[in-house]
């Protein structure tokens, strides 16, 4: 990886003004290389006919034109124009077709970055189909080639590089809160054998957390260990390469993105495990069960599985004895775009959730043409459009709110985070919970 | 000076399919993208949703939103492909019979009318406005032009010679602008299909009893 050296929050603005002739060439050249025969058609058949602007979360909630899926769409198609196309060449100005230039480049960061979120929606409702999250993240890695990854961003892939998962969490320590939460575990369920096994050779499942759980909702992975002392399976964690997140995938840097999700990879043949479980995390699941055999050129040898569907395999099998009254306040669903949109994971958790609570309520609309929550595509760790992102939310703190639920189950940990702000800028008034600990509330032992 | 026109158009139509097979045949040169992930459902499925249920209105927010631009763009699209037909019969000289040509009419005159209105919406409305650039508006103008003589050309058969230079323009004009989605349109539904339908998220099944 031949990598520039990457800014500092302070320098960003910097970075982006010192910008080099040669920095430019490199984005085009990037830009190139990511380029496909299925971007290139994409490239060329957006009809501009606009009907995608009211499926973007960002433009309904600000009517604001740079919000429009085919504005944001259309800065990259200037540059394609202008680089590899005819007219684009010859009359630049009759499809505007621009070089790309320092404030054509601040305009990506402030559009590509800052005014998507990767969700998708609008492929499903534009009128020629075109996978615009796609382009956009491609465009988004011509960037991240000369550092001009939003900082907040470009600091969480940096951490998981160096320390092996986004939270910089010493492996002691993981190693610890195990142990910690493995005694929550026993006292919970009452039985001094239950444990929660970290590299146990041979295991059916290795089970991948992410890496904010250890730090700051630890009971949501007691919650999972409950669920498997409870179905009696053959599962372990690893002490090394657990996390299922992978932020490479939000900078749009394949490379980084490889290097991220070689190592469950790497895990699962050290371990010799059969199948790889994802915990519930949208962008984690797209990632290593989509996206990373691309990214490897490689078929794996093993199942990818989100928790998602083994519970409901419990659940079909009778493993799993729940009782939903232990649940009464009425919960409804958020759909994590990237499990769902993109994952394919959509009635698995209306099937637990049925199972596991006395009133489930749909909220409208659902499943893949459901709004993004605004804390996906690393918005989360971009502090810079945080103002964005909430005023973004409102469409789905909307949602929320129809609903009358008192519980948001959420499968996606950086949707819970965005969840949580928003219930609070919102005063929704609600609760926010993974679907493990639902279940793990309604457990019959 | 009509047999000249007539084998412009036939020529100019040829050169705008050959121009269009090599740009499909240049997106290739992009480089093809090899697919690694195990499928969790069929491609195949999901292209047939891309051209069926998938372009109903009701799957869409946008389009239901926007239930009389669907109408609208809908119409348009038939009359543009009523159109070619006509313009076919009348190259190959082929008498089409009246009530057949009152129906080229009515889908002509339809698709005109939501041609006309696409693109005073598209001047007026300033978020779509920002978002188009000259070739949207020259476009849909010479699709206007082109449609508005075929129609009258239905009614009188005089204005043949107009017809078909508006005829050759349009042919010579699909391949460099926007209207060479007329070949893309179909390209990029097949990849939304696949993309879709390979990961089993399109067409929705319910795989439980929810």
């Amino acid at each position: 990886m031949n990598k520039e050296k990457r800014p500092s929050k302070d320098s960003f603005e910097d970075r982006i003004e010192n910008i080099r002739p040669e920095d430019i060439k490199k984005v085009l050249q990037v830009f190139r290389y990511k380029l496909n025969n299925q971007s290139a058609a994409y490239l060329n058949s957006c009809v501009h006919c606009g009907l995608c602007a009211d499926s973007c979360h960002y433009y309904l909630a600000t009517g604001e034109i740079p919000s429009i899926p085919a504005y944001k769409l259309g800065l990259i198609e200037k540059i394609f124009k202008k680089n590899f196309t005819f007219l684009g060449r010859k009359a630049p100005g009759w499809v505007k077709a621009k070089d790309l230039t320092k404030d054509m480049l601040r305009e990506w960061i402030d559009s590509l970055f800052g005014r998507c979120t990767l969700c998708g929606r609008c492929s499903l409702n534009c009128s020629v189909g075109l996978n615009i999250a796609y382009l956009i993240r491609a465009a988004r890695g011509a960037l991240a080639s000369v550092g001009l990854v939003p900082p907040g961003l470009q600091s969480t892939i940096d951490t998981a590089i160096e320390k092996g998962n986004n939270m910089g969490l010493p492996k002691e320590d993981w190693i610890e809160t195990v142990e910690w939460l493995e005694e929550e575990l026993r006292a919970e369920v009452n039985d001094p054998q239950a444990e929660i096994p970290l590299d146990r050779k041979g295991s059916r499942l290795l089970y991948t957390v992410n890496p904010r759980e250890p730090m700051f909702f630890p009971l949501s992975i007691v919650a999972v260990a409950k669920i498997f002392y409870a179905a009696r399976e053959s599962w372990t964690l690893s002490s090394e390469n657990y996390d299922v997140t992978n932020y490479g995938f939000y900078s749009g840097d394949d490379d980084v993105s490889a290097l991220i999700s070689e190592r469950l990879v790497k895990s699962m043949e050290k371990l010799g495990t059969q199948t790889l479980v994802l915990a519930e995390c949208g962008h984690g699941f797209n990632s290593n069960r989509w996206e990373a055999p691309e990214w490897l050129t490689r078929k794996y040898g093993f199942e990818v599985k989100s928790i998602l569907q083994i519970v409901t395999e419990y659940i079909q099998k009778g493993r799993l004895k729940l009782d939903p009254s232990k649940n009464p306040e009425p919960v409804t669903l958020h759909d994590p775009c990237n499990l769902v949109r993109f994952g394919g994971i959509v009635e698995e958790q209306r099937y637990i959730l049925k199972q596991a609570v006395a009133r489930f309520i749909e909220m409208n609309p659902n499943r893949e043409k459901n709004f993004c929550c605004g804390g996906g595509g690393g918005q989360l760790a971009m502090t810079r459009f945080a103002k964005r992102r909430l005023e973004a939310g409102k469409i789905k703190a909307d949602q929320i709110k129809e609903t009358k639920a008192k519980i948001v189950a959420s499968p996606c940990h950086n949707c819970i985070d965005q969840l949580l702000e928003l219930s609070k800028h919102f005063d929704l008034r609600v609760k926010i919970k993974t679907v493990a600990e639902i279940v793990a509330d309604a457990l019959i032992i | 000076m009509l047999t000249i026109l007539k084998w412009g158009v036939v020529a100019s139509f040829l050169n705008c399919i050959t121009f269009l097979i090599i740009m499909v045949l240049k997106t290739s040169s992009f480089g093809k993208m090899p697919v690694y992930a195990k499928p969790q459902g069929k491609g195949k499925e999901g292209i047939f949703y891309a051209f069926g249920k998938g372009m109903m209105p009701w799957e869409k927010d946008s389009a239901r939103r926007h239930i009389l631009t669907y109408i609208g763009g809908m119409l348009y699209h038939g009359g543009i492909f009523a159109a070619f037909f006509y313009l076919f019969s009348l190259v190959i000289s082929f008498e089409i019979s009246k009530p057949l040509k009152f129906l080229f009419s009515l889908l002509i005159g339809l698709g005109f009318f939501s041609g006309v209105s696409l693109l005073v919406k598209r001047i007026l409305l300033v978020s779509l406005r920002k978002i188009s650039c000259a070739d949207d508006f020259a476009a849909n103008l010479v699709v206007d032009v082109f449609l508005a003589l075929a129609l009258l050309n239905t009614f009188y058969p005089g204005l043949k010679t107009y017809f078909y230079a508006i005829s050759i323009i349009l042919f010579l004009y699909v391949p460099v602008g926007k209207i060479r989605h007329c070949v893309f349109f179909f390209y990029t539904r097949i990849l939304f299909g696949l993309f879709y339908g390979r990961r089993g998220v399109l067409p929705k099944k319910m795989k439980f009893n929810t």
